[in-house]
């Protein structure tokens, strides 16, 4: 099993914002979170990636204990994500902002930092064509040195799938990748998501509220309300599921309210 | 001699105390670090020189006019150089180069007024020390202590209870919410600027007694106050009171054994000491970034 | 002519420190209220190789730079892990804490009273080579993956975590590379002044940099060298005004933060590519006038 996250728990200042979450992903698979807002779904995420760690409960990356991990280790070791609520950096290019994800990859030292050493231009040289490629597979390529705020909403949230494909990821981690896309912009995601985890046989999990999505996708969904798991299983399973009916689509008419 | 060290280390950490809290009530309400706290603890102090010297008047009275004039220095500076800041919502960054430039601002009026000449500070007591059965005990520190700890319960009751207080943590809390509930937000800044202020006036005084004579560089004491604003916790209020305690007291006792040059090495290595036990600080929470 | 290279050197010895403090600020977004304490170090350290123990100039500064960034690694440390806010009190202690032992180390450094009796070694065509240097590498840390992460960073720890930035060791690069260019604008300093005393090094100093960082521009390496000529020449040029040029120099100061937030220049750098594109525009826009 690729990842495998054994009942963590995660409380924030008495709010359990995550209990007892289980879930196993595999190579190739596609894994959607759904629930209501609130519901604690990108605490999940946040766990899984080291932003925070789990009060308890274990997280195995190919078999490798990466529980208690600083952030940045576990990124390197293959989990990459994307966020919410866009985090791209300001201040740099579309090509920078997914050279960044390269740099800590990139192999010259301090000296060829402040020196054009050979083995620099050619690290930077190796970076760049990865961004290109990765740019191209996204449908970024005509945009490289735009600034990133320039771009549309959409666009944002591929330039954040291209950074984080760039981490060379095990676990692909798409936190809402549909929030404020159209119905054409959708469709051409979920293309997207396909492709990539076809091509790249990533272990790939989903937090989305666009259901088409989710349950056009997903190999597997695990739906959650209160920070507990409420139902697991194939699309159609979860659809029947009657403790799921009930809190998702209760939890719809409040937002409708 | 022990107690009279620990007195001394008393007063000593309630002036400390006034001048982080007055730096924690801004940092806690705007997040940033106010440089020109110095510069304006320097320039209250020589209100209060002016106005003694002019008048004749005793501690009190001097020190209400310094804190009034000090609470409006505050004001004057929240407007002139961080109203637009936060109105444009900036980055720290701003406030930062902001901060340090009214400050240079404050300092060189100063200069322009006094020079860099020495004054000798009016000593507002006709009994410079005091005995308590075998102690002597200088009069200004225990006046020093004295008011410093009213004016801080003041200000705690004044946070804790009060309508006003209770915006000033709203909006420290989170500024949005605290609009739209309905608190005038620019108000309630201003409104801790001016505490600050008058805080950092009765500080200012408060040093130009205590080391007899007063510089330009009064205002590179303030330097204890982030300290101890540090040791206790950035931003948090009771924190600041405590680690600005516990600052003036372990400075007190070091200067005893080791001499008052070495001061400002063994305060900043209780500060290191402090950040690698407990980075948090006494009274702070390990704040975690929102993702 | 004597004076105006004297501020010609002197601008250019800044020109380094600002520098310095443009790859700590404007690219890492960190504070320090200390970077002059290091620029004391260099000048000291150097100093006391060179006067008292009799070494050669040349590894004397080699050195001290060196022994600069020792005790940046140390200052560094407690910091690089913490909130932002915390790196300016603690250099800014670090600089007070300094003071005090050059004050008080009277054998070894003079005191309050100074340190003199630097031999005369430096002389403007050194100081111009040096900070041409410097700013060139300055310039190509801020295109390698240093710089980079620097700027990620700055503006987002947490998505640069996410993306397997080391935040803590990348701050640390960033911290300890301006240390050394600071602490070489010290070595330069006392070696063309001959002379140096504990108040030139105070947070004030730091405070400049960082003022003259922005003022040029948000993060423009151009803008910052830029303003580093305008206000080290500014307050020369105002002399006749006295005590009034520091007010002066501060409303200045006040008035591009609350009308020009972006500093002077904003992010745009003198580069060819850049350049050519100023010019371009400019012709485009007389084409159109013309036309109307």
């Amino acid at each position: 099993m690729l990842l495998q996250v054994s009942n963590i728990s995660k409380n924030f200042g008495g709010v359990q914002a995550t209990k007892d979450f289980s879930v196993t992903v595999d190579k190739g698979e596609i894994v959607g979170i759904i629930g209501p807002n609130g519901a604690g779904k990108t605490t999940i995420f946040n766990v899984i990636s080291g932003v925070y760690t789990a009060d308890e409960g274990s997280i195995l990356l190919s078999g490798q204990n990466v529980t208690k991990l600083p952030q940045h280790e576990i990124t390197k070791l293959g989990i990459g994500r994307t966020f919410q609520n866009i985090r791209l950096f300001k201040g740099l290019s579309i090509i920078e902002n997914v050279m960044c994800a390269f740099d800590p990859q990139s192999k010259y030292s301090f000296i060829g930092s402040i020196i054009p050493t050979p083995k620099r231009k050619a690290e930077e040289k190796r970076g760049k064509e990865l961004c290109e490629h990765y740019l191209e597979i996204v449908g970024l390529k005509d945009y490289i040195n735009e600034a990133p705020e320039n771009l549309a909403y959409g666009y944002q949230r591929r330039l954040e799938i291209a950074r984080a494909l760039m981490c060379n990821p095990k676990v692909l981690l798409l936190d809402e990748p549909a929030a404020g896309l159209n119905p054409t912009e959708v469709g051409e995601l979920t293309e997207l998501i396909l492709k990539l985890s076809k091509d790249f046989g990533f272990a790939t999990m989903l937090i989305e509220h666009r259901l088409e999505l989710v349950m056009g996708i997903s190999h597997k969904i695990v739906v959650q309300n209160f920070g507990k798991t409420i139902g697991v299983g194939t699309p159609k399973e979860v659809q029947n599921n009657p403790a799921v009916i009930e809190a998702y689509l209760g939890a719809e008419e409040e937002d409708n309210a | 001699m022990a107690i009279q060290l620990l007195l001394n280390g008393l007063a000593v950490g309630s002036v400390y105390a006034l001048i982080a809290t007055g730096f924690a009530l801004i940092f806690s309400i705007l997040k940033f670090s106010n440089f020109s706290h110095g510069a304006l603890m320097t320039l209250s102090a020589f209100v209060g020189y002016f106005v003694s010297a002019g008048t004749g008047w005793s501690l009190i009275p001097v020190l209400i006019v310094s804190m009034l004039v000090g609470g409006l220095i505050g004001l004057f500076g929240e407007f002139v150089a961080f109203r637009r800041i936060t109105k444009r919502n900036s980055a720290t960054f701003y406030y930062f180069v902001s901060s340090i430039t009214l400050g240079t601002f404050y300092e060189s009026i100063v200069t322009i007024i006094v020079g860099a000449g020495y004054f000798v500070y009016p000593m507002f007591f006709s009994k410079p020390a005091i005995w308590i059965g075998n102690f002597v005990i200088q009069t200004s520190s225990v006046v020093m202590l004295g008011i410093s700890a009213i004016v801080l319960i003041i200000l705690v009751f004044v946070l804790q209870k009060t309508k006003m207080g209770r915006a000033l943590r709203a909006v420290s809390y989170d500024r949005d919410t605290a609009y739209l509930m309905g608190i005038d937000v620019f108000k309630t800044i201003s409104i801790a600027f001016f505490i600050s202020g008058a805080l950092g006036a009765l500080a200012g005084v408060f040093l130009g007694i205590y080391n007899y004579t007063l510089t330009a560089q009064l205002g590179n004491l303030v330097v204890k106050g982030f300290i101890a604003s540090v040791i206790g916790g950035l931003g948090s209020i009771s924190g600041a009171v405590f680690g600005a305690v516990l600052l003036g007291l372990l400075e007190t006792i070091l200067i005893f054994f080791i001499g008052s040059g070495y001061a400002p090495v063994a305060t900043f290595l209780i500060m290191i000491l402090f950040l690698f036990i407990r980075p948090q600080g006494i009274a702070g929470k390990s704040v975690q970034e929102k993702a | 002519m004597q004076f105006y290279l004297s501020v010609l050197t002197l601008t250019l010895i800044t020109i380094i420190g600002v520098a310095g403090v443009y790859v700590l600020t404007s690219l890492a977004g960190m504070f320090s209220l200390g970077q002059a304490a290091f620029m004391a170090i260099g000048a000291y350290a150097s100093g006391i190789l060179v006067v008292k123990l009799n070494w050669p100039f040349l590894p004397a500064a080699i050195l001290a730079v060196l022994i600069s960034v020792i005790i940046g690694f140390f200052v560094g440390l407690p910091t690089v892990k913490l909130r932002r806010d915390y790196i300016s009190l603690v250099t800014l202690g670090f600089g007070e804490a300094l003071t005090a032992i050059l004050n008080q180390m009277t054998g070894l450094t003079g005191g309050a009273a100074g340190f003199s009796g630097f031999p005369k070694v430096i002389s403007f065509p050194i100081v111009l080579v040096a900070a041409i240097i410097c700013v060139i590498l300055v310039a190509f840390f801020k295109k390698s993956k240093y710089g980079r992460q620097c700027i990620a960073l700055k503006g987002d720890e947490l998505a640069a975590k996410a993306m397997g930035i080391n935040v803590p060791k990348v701050k640390m690069i960033a911290f300890l590379f301006s240390v050394a260019l600071v602490s070489l604008s010290g070595v330069l300093y006392a070696f063309y002044v001959t002379y140096v005393d504990p108040t030139l090094f105070g947070w004030k100093l730091s405070g400049e940099w960082v003022i003259m960082n922005f003022f040029g521009g948000v993060s423009s390496l151009t803008g910052s060298i830029l303003s580093a000529i305008i206000l080290t020449a500014l307050p020369e040029m105002l002399r006749f005004l006295s005590d009034f040029r520091m007010v002066f120099y501060a409303v200045v100061v006040l008035l591009v933060l609350n009308f020009k937030p972006a500093g002077l220049l904003g992010t745009w750098e003198l580069t060819p590519k850049n350049v050519k594109k100023l010019f371009q525009k400019k012709k485009e826009g007389t084409h159109a006038s013309s036309g109307k």
